[in-house]
């Protein structure tokens, strides 16, 4: 029982340590008013472990960062390291850092990560210094490629109009609406994990509203009249709608990893910046910087799907019955996926390593 | 503490909690009196009673029903104004008392703690303090005055949890649990700077507290206005029954916006804790050894260390039954919220139905008044379209935007008027 332990187990992590606490022995003088809790500790032996791996030292400033950690919002308080301290009657039990959960280093770990991307700032939309000529056009529907698409046009030189001849909705099978509905939540307001989440929002008689292509579509109706709507199906026909010559580039949808770091990363964001910049700094900052790396993408899973196809049968249905424009098959909004396709989510170690990656990498 | 009030000292004092302990009354004192403190050197830095709240979610980076926004920044801008204040600075909020070590290492550093330079505020801790067996049933209480549904007896068994692992209880425990608190807060304070104000059991003097706090806060001698609205009022069994069936029958429906004004408001503090009669909340009697335990072990700590006890720490040490007189606590068998009394829950339901239906009355007036005001502002409107200068000017304005050069023309004519608007 030695706190002059654990502040030799600091002092070597300070200086690029990976041993586990649970192998440590040699003793230091205290060096802080308070040793820093179990979660930032063990943080700090994950960073050097990834910066080792990439044959370099952690950043001396965010090593200091990570020992002044806080896990922000609700959880469990900086726990003590088991063995450090008198057992007491009070106050939650020590712990063993290397058996804490994963999740629990990932409140610290994108509590970091929200203070780089707040650092390093968003860069600016390219746009062209002029206007180009075209039909005064709106784009709605599946949130994620909905939002690639205006930006692509902003980049040609075509903003929206403010009274629009016409409103793209676009829609896809409702599997993957309710996908990538769940992929724009987490890289805006973020909210509940994938699970929680799914399990509410392919439940109901209708998908959530982000994914309810026949809502988006009346909104719309509502707003400009039903003649100048035109659900999209077929994503080859929208560059024709919207006047633009050019094909229009599909999105990269990030793996089910890199959506959950950027869903609990905009947690402790939207504590350090409005609600605006918290969007713009996971869409813009942090989205360049993983969207390529590797890992299963978001799907539902077997009951998910049953429901995508039954939900997925009465929009097509709704949309047949409705007086808009459709570019593509009504078909295509009922899933057809194989077997092989279904049931993959994040994983909060995979998620963890990404995370503390991104730290030893450092803002850019 | 009153020398502290002497020329040149710069003194810092931190209320940091606990919830449930007169906080709102003692924040709303010093909110009402901030300009008579101020002409004794004291600074309460506030805009409003609880504007620490805000300051304290930015510190510890705590989402709130959308005020985070709001409290981007706050924490840095209070301790400037505390910083730069030559004399006393109080802060003061309850949920403080949950800050990780970290977060009190960066509150303490931004207010100039540990600077070690001739500046170097005095810092003084206070945390005012009240029976777990009190704050127990208080904390649930507050938890389902805040939409929570889940029952009394789940509660209790979260916070048994000797892991902590839920968020529930390791709130609970952050905000509660005295030694724990002051070791974040006061670990490297000397016991003499750290002040334990201890609620006086129910049935006491009010201003006992009060007189508690001013000495805590360095303000004996002052004359204050204690005249404050501001209290947070508790349940009986049968109404926080009925809250909890409430809030199980509306969460989904209503708003966070409304459900404060409604629920919380309406419903919980001016309805239903206006009924004072019906038994009040407790521990149930299986859990009374547990508590009563862990308070002694509390008591035994804190006077171990030493700190300035305002109050009697043996009042740390609840008694079973809250309220009521000695006999009457005697005779009164534990009301089990979970299993409440029907009967009584009904009358509560027929209260809270009044006093919707009442407030219901109130609103349909207020709406027949504006409808009223509309209908007379709609036909005043009217007559002003009906004056032959009006149908003139909107002649000629359809006939120019019925041609491009006349449209051009009141394009140029709206750009010199400085507006945009295409009305006539």
């Amino acid at each position: 029982m030695s706190e002059a332990r654990a502040w030799g187990w600091v002092a070597s992590l300070r200086d690029g340590g990976t041993t586990p606490w649970s192998a440590w022995a040699t003793e230091a003088d205290r060096t802080g008013r308070l040793l820093p809790g179990a979660q930032q500790l063990e943080v700090l032996r994950r960073v050097n472990l990834a910066a080792a791996a990439a044959g370099r030292r952690a950043d001396p400033t965010l090593v200091e960062r990570v020992l002044t950690a806080s896990a922000p919002g609700r959880g469990r308080p900086d726990l003590e390291l088991r063995g450090a301290v008198p057992p007491a009657a009070y106050g939650p039990p020590p712990v063993d850092p290397a058996e804490l959960p994963a999740d629990e280093l990932l409140r610290v770990a994108t509590n970091l990560l929200a203070e780089d991307l707040v650092a390093t700032g968003v860069p600016p939309l390219p746009r062209p210094r002029w206007r180009r000529p075209g039909p005064s056009y709106r784009v709605a529907g599946t949130p994620w490629p909905a939002e690639a698409v205006r930006e692509e046009m902003l980049r040609r030189g075509r903003p929206p109009g403010p009274r629009p001849g016409v409103v793209a909705v676009l829609g896809h099978d409702v599997a993957t609406m309710t996908e990538l509905a769940y992929v724009a939540r987490a890289f805006a307001e973020g909210g509940p994990s994938w699970a929680d989440w799914v399990r509410h929002a392919a439940a109901g008689p209708r998908p959530a509203p982000r994914a309810d292509l026949v809502a988006m579509a009346r909104a719309w109706g509502e707003r400009v009249g039903p003649g100048r709507v035109t659900v999209v199906l077929d994503h080859a026909g929208l560059p024709r709608l919207l006047g633009t010559r050019r094909a229009l580039s599909e999105p990269v949808v990030p793996s089910a990893d890199v959506t959950d770091l950027a869903r609990r990363t905009s947690e402790p964001l939207g504590l350090l910046v409005l609600p605006d910049a918290q969007s713009a700094l996971l869409r813009r900052t942090l989205l360049p910087r993983v969207a390529d790396r590797p890992g299963p993408p978001l799907r539902l899973d077997e009951a998910g799907l049953a429901w995508a196809r039954e939900t997925g049968d009465r929009v097509r249905r709704e949309v047949e019955a409705a007086d808009y424009a459709v570019v593509g098959n009504p078909e295509r909004l009922v899933p057809t996926r194989g077997p092989d396709e279904v049931g993959t989510g994040p994983d909060d170690d995979r998620v963890l390593a990404l995370a503390i990656d991104l730290l030893v990498e450092g803002p850019r | 503490m009153t020398e502290g009030r002497a020329v040149g000292t710069r003194k810092i004092i931190l209320h940091v909690g606990t919830p449930k302990t007169g906080t709102s009354y003692a924040q709303d004192v010093l909110f009402r009196n901030r300009v008579r403190l101020g002409l004794h050197g004291i600074l309460y830095p506030a805009d409003r009673f609880d504007a620490h709240f805000l300051a304290a979610l930015d510190l510890m980076r705590l989402r709130w029903g959308g005020l985070e926004e709001e409290a981007i920044g706050q924490w840095d801008r209070l301790a400037e104004q505390v910083r730069r204040h030559p004399g006393t600075s109080i802060i003061s909020h309850e949920i403080l008392a949950t800050a990780s070590r970290s977060q009190v290492g960066r509150a303490l550093e931004s207010l100039g703690h540990g600077s070690g330079g001739p500046d170097e505020p005095e810092v003084h801790v206070v945390l005012s303090v009240r029976d777990l067996t009190r704050q127990i049933p208080a904390e649930w209480q507050e938890n389902v005055k805040h939409r929570r549904s889940f029952r009394y007896s789940r509660f209790l068994e979260l916070i048994r949890d000797p892991e902590r692992s839920t968020r529930l209880a390791s709130w609970f425990w952050g905000v509660q649990e005295i030694p724990s608190i002051l070791d974040r807060w006061a670990h490297d304070l000397p016991p003499e700077r750290v002040h334990l104000v201890t609620v006086p059991p129910s049935g006491g003097a009010p201003e006992v507290l009060w007189q508690r706090f001013a000495e805590a806060f360095d303000l004996r001698g002052l004359d204050l206005d204690l005249e404050t609205g501001r209290s947070n009022p508790s349940l009986g069994v049968p109404e926080i029954a009925l809250l909890r069936r409430v809030n199980r029958a509306v969460n989904k429906q209503i708003p966070p916006d409304h459900y404060r004004p409604l629920v919380r408001e309406l419903l919980a503090h001016q309805t239903l804790s206006q009924r004072r009669t019906t038994p009040r909340l407790g521990l149930p009697p299986a859990l009374r050894q547990w508590v009563g335990d862990l308070e002694r072990s509390w008591v035994d700590e804190i006077t171990t260390r030493g700190y300035h006890v305002i109050g009697d720490v043996g009042e740390l040490v609840g008694s079973p039954q809250m309220e009521g007189t000695e006999a009457e606590k005697a005779a009164t068998p534990w009301a089990d919220p979970d299993r409440p009394r029907e009967r009584a829950v009904a009358r509560a339901a027929v209260a809270a139905i009044a006093a919707l239906l009442v407030d219901n009355a109130r609103m349909r007036e207020e709406e027949a008044r504006l409808r009223a005001e509309l209908h007379e502002t709609q036909l005043a409107l009217e007559r002003a379209y009906l004056r032959p200068t009006y149908r003139a000017r909107a002649k000629v304005v359809r006939r120019l935007e019925s041609e491009p050069a006349g449209r051009a023309v009141m394009k140029g004519y709206r750009r010199l008027r400085g507006r945009s608007s295409r009305s006539a």
